[in-house]
């Protein structure tokens, strides 16, 4: 009875803790380092400082809460399915952006990837090809419900300011050009640093770097 | 039918060591505060699906910021304080350590020191993701490092202690209880590093690690703990012993075994290891067994005790929480299915099932023992009027809660299916957004009753008076 779980107490602690690591190393570790290998055979990405400050914010304001970057796929669904074009969970997800779902390509080198667990809002993983305009996505983190009625997103105004850049800090502004719906009193909007690299950001998400690459569509 | 005639709590309690009271009074106080302050963030979020102009031009506040703030500190200020101050106690009791003096004195400085580093990870977690220092897309891991370092060396110092108490058992065999906690210690301690180590994955890796580090975070730490629990708190308020002794041995070690796996059924449908995400699915549905063989056992121990529940004030919150936890895990268990997925996923539906997880299981359970246990270490009961409100609002709220979430996660699902437009799906569930802020005014309101009875509870002039010889 010296070595029974029930009355040893050294065995009691490392039996559940040895069967927990091989689990831990079977289910998580080891697959994390197959599919590593396999990622690092895709090229890096081209650097860009202000898509990764973008990138940074986006993640500073936590948007992963309420937009996914991912658009399922069901691989029993796909007539010439060759591991690359899978077809969409929900017919409807064409409405972000694109005809066919996200696939590891996409996330390579993302760390932490962005794939998002709720849809609050809508995906934006092809965000940049759908809504190519820099100008409405400053309306809409201005105000979103002036281009987007009943949407559930909080205004971001904190990145905006009314009063004119001045100095060598006006080339990392931008002007918005205000429109009706905004309520800006004084009529001019200039969108700071920070809001000019989320938006640089969320353009960067419309797959062109991987059709290069003729990683497909 | 009989009334289980145990012996007076002040009875119980006398010659318990007033400053081990103390202590465990203070991890529970501690988690009584997080819990409010908690409460608070998550109505706040609430309200603001309804109205987004709350406290919309500050930053540091801004929606998605304060949700992390919200579920950090649920977990790991409420649910994890809370249910290491009762496994002090538990251990103590269930290893028949001497309540004059089941901590020496140098174990009871350690055990104060990781109160306090708990409460300062909890802080400084809450604090660094309202500046925007936060792990975003890194679900229940958002705090920076430097938040989850005090945390994790607190339940390391807890772990310790844990397995010293058990080691210099008063008795031979070791009780089911310790065996969860000495194991959920280990275990979070494991999770917490895989989470908290991710210089060597990016991208679908990144996920994986994700996966794993989601299911295993609640799974290998609150459920053990919860569980752990009961199975002391259960058979002493009812004064027999537990239905089986061999179910919760199976119960241990197919937990360990299916619940260790089944991470990746978060992401189904993506382009993580196909043989991963079925194995998953597959292990979901396994957790029955573990399931069923814990809630079954406790289930059997209250049967024929109907009449012992209706007169106690703390039973009520055991046999919610019993039944929470085999149902939210049935529905867990039905969520991963492939065929649920497709319409559930991305839904309320999820945030409901994570609140009947972790509310109607952990947080009542969490209760039941505070309200059963505590007042045998201090002596001191709650006022009863207090309790019963509390529980009624908080079944209320929970309910109210997770059915408008369910609801509304429907609508929602079943409008992507119909491919309607976008927004057409979010002003579908507008009005089980409402339910929600109500049910979580009602839970909040509730938690205002839990803290004046954890007040009322602590360790008083009894304690100081019979206390053990230390004093």
């Amino acid at each position: 009875m010296a070595f029974s779980i029930h009355t040893n107490h050294r065995v009691l602690f490392l039996l559940p803790a040895g069967i927990y690591l091989v689990l831990v190393y079977l289910c998580a570790v080891w697959p994390a380092m197959q599919e590593q290998a396999a990622m690092e055979k895709i090229p890096q990405p081209p650097e860009n400082e202000l898509v990764a400050r973008g990138r940074e914010l986006y993640g500073s304001f936590n948007c992963v809460t309420c937009h996914t970057q991912q658009i399922r796929g069901d691989e029993r669904k796909a007539s010439d399915n060759d591991g690359v074009r899978v077809v969409p969970v929900l017919e409807a997800d064409a409405r972000f952006g694109r005809e066919l779902a996200t696939r590891a390509e996409e996330y390579a080198w993302q760390a932490p990837v962005f794939m998002g667990t709720q849809r609050i809002g809508p995906d934006l993983s092809s965000t940049g090809r759908r809504l190519p305009e820099a100008q409405w996505h400053y309306w809409h983190l201005y105000d979103p419900q002036s281009v987007s009625p009943d949407s559930l997103m909080p205004p971001h105004r904190f990145l905006f300011t009314t009063e004119a850049p001045t100095g060598d800090a006006q080339y990392d502004y931008e002007e918005v050009q205000v429109i009706a719906g905004l309520g800006v009193s004084g009529g001019k909007l200039w969108a700071k640093p920070d809001a000019v690299a989320l938006v640089e950001y969320l353009l960067s998400l419309n797959r062109e770097y991987l059709e290069t690459e003729g990683l497909g569509k | 039918m009989k009334i289980p005639v145990g012996i007076p709590v002040f009875v119980a309690a006398a010659g318990t060591d007033p400053r081990f009271a103390k202590m465990v009074s203070r991890w529970l106080v501690s988690a009584g505060v997080w819990l409010l302050f908690a409460s608070v963030v998550g109505l706040l979020e609430a309200f603001r699906l309804i109205d987004t102009e709350i406290l919309a031009d500050h930053a540091w506040a801004t929606y998605g910021r304060m949700r992390p703030v919200h579920t950090m500190t649920m977990l790991f200020g409420w649910a994890s304080m809370a249910l290491t101050g009762l496994a002090f106690y538990v251990v103590a009791k269930s290893t028949l350590l001497p309540m004059h003096e089941p901590l020496s004195k140098t174990e009871l400085v350690f055990a104060n020191m990781a109160l306090w580093l708990f409460n300062i990870g909890v802080g400084v977690g809450a604090v660094a993701m309202c500046m925007g220092d936060l792990n975003a897309g890194r679900e229940y891991r958002e705090w920076p490092w430097y938040a989850m370092a005090p945390a994790f060396a607190s339940v390391g110092i807890c772990g310790v202690l844990f397995y010293r108490m058990v080691a210099r058992r008063a008795v031979q065999g070791i009780y089911i209880s310790c065996w969860f906690v000495m194991a959920g210690c280990f275990w979070i301690a494991i999770v917490v590093l895989m989470g908290y180590q991710t210089f060597w994955t990016a991208g679908i890796p990144d996920r994986i690690i994700d996966g794993f580090y989601i299911h295993n975070a609640v799974g290998m730490w609150f459920t053990p703990l919860a569980v752990g629990m009961t199975y002391y708190a259960l058979p002493k308020l009812l004064n027999k012993p537990i239905y089986s002794y061999a179910l919760g041995v199976l119960g241990f070690f197919t937990h360990l075994a299916f619940y260790t796996v089944i991470g990746t059924h978060h992401y189904i449908f993506t382009p993580l290891p196909m043989a991963l995400q079925t194995t998953s699915v597959i292990c979901s549905v396994a957790m029955i067994v573990p399931v069923w063989a814990s809630t079954g056992n406790f289930l059997m121990t209250m049967k024929g005790e109907r009449l012992a529940i209706s007169h106690s004030y703390s039973l009520p919150f055991l046999l919610v929480g019993v039944l929470g936890y085999g149902l939210a895990s049935v529905q867990g268990s039905a969520e991963s299915l492939r065929f649920v997925q497709e319409i559930l996923h991305f839904t309320h539906y999820t945030v409901g099932h994570a609140h009947f997880a972790m509310y109607v299981f952990v947080t009542f359970l969490i209760w039941g023992c505070i309200y059963g246990l505590v007042p045998r270490m201090t002596g001191r009961e709650p006022p009863i009027a207090l309790v019963t409100i509390h529980f009624w609002l908080a079944l209320g709220g929970i309910a109210v809660y997770v059915v408008g979430l369910s609801v509304g996660g429907h609508l929602q699902g079943e409008s992507w299916v119909d491919g309607e437009a976008f927004m057409e799906s979010v002003r579908v569930a507008g009005p089980d957004r409402v339910w929600r802020a109500v049910g979580g005014l009602l839970m909040f309101v509730s938690h205002i009753f839990v803290f004046v009875a954890l007040w009322k509870m602590r360790p008083g002039a009894f304690t100081m008076a019979f206390g053990g010889g230390q004093s």
